[in-house]
């Protein structure tokens, strides 16, 4: 009997008093999922670097040069050749398809970061 | 002496030429005639680039739309033939 109870003694947990529910919110945001299927979206941020990539791998390109402000002909010395050739590693690299009308638009780094992040399609 | 058919291009449609050639070559199921397709698109297009005599430029952009129907026939053809396993080039 006073075994039982030495060992009871040791397993049995103290009672504590746990803070309420409501004062922890990082467990609270735990359970609250998103099953939204828009909120994967690009953030801008993502968008930029990825854009200043693939305008700095290209091989014609000065890549200290590039900013996100900068015209690929007028600031970067492309010709409009070379123009359609970065809109499509920008198509290969965020798997769009840009119809001519658009593309003919995109000359400038701006331009390009704003049409792909307003994109509901870019990945 | 008009030639029929001799059109000179705006250069919006050169551009738009040149696109279209290239989004040829890039839907090529093998990488080998997929790369010289545009290869081949930016070498030809960058000679030319400079050129002012008008039977020449329609010449020459005639040639590009009539490779670009032979592109698109041999990309239809190249896809009913392409090996199961891709290319070791294509990752």
């Amino acid at each position: 009997m006073a075994l039982r109870a030495a060992v009871l003694r040791h397993i049995r947990l103290p009672v504590q008093t746990l803070p309420a529910i409501g004062t922890r919110p990082q467990s609270q945001r735990s359970f609250l999922r998103l099953f939204s299927s828009h909120d994967d979206h690009l953030t801008k941020e993502e968008v930029i670097d990825r854009v200043l990539d693939v305008i700095k791998s290209f091989p014609k390109v000065d890549p200290s040069k590039v900013t996100p402000d900068v015209h690929f002909q007028k600031d970067l010395g492309l010709d409009s050749l070379d123009n359609v050739e970065i809109v499509m590693a920008l198509e290969e690299e965020f798997k769009l398809e840009i119809p001519d009308k658009e593309a003919d638009k995109i000359d400038s780094c701006n331009l390009a970061i704003v049409y792909i992040y307003n994109h509901p399609m870019a990945g | 002496m008009a030639v029929p058919g001799a059109v000179v291009p705006m250069r919006i449609e050169v551009l738009h030429l040149y696109r279209t050639l290239l989004r040829v070559g890039r839907q090529f199921s093998d990488y080998n005639i997929g790369e010289y397709s545009k290869r081949r698109t930016m070498d030809a297009f960058r000679d030319n680039k400079n050129l002012t005599d008008t039977r020449l430029l329609s010449a020459a952009f005639s040639d590009g739309k009539a490779q670009l129907e032979v592109a698109k026939k041999q990309a239809i053809v190249y896809s009913l033939y392409a090996p199961k396993v891709k290319s070791i080039l294509d990752f």
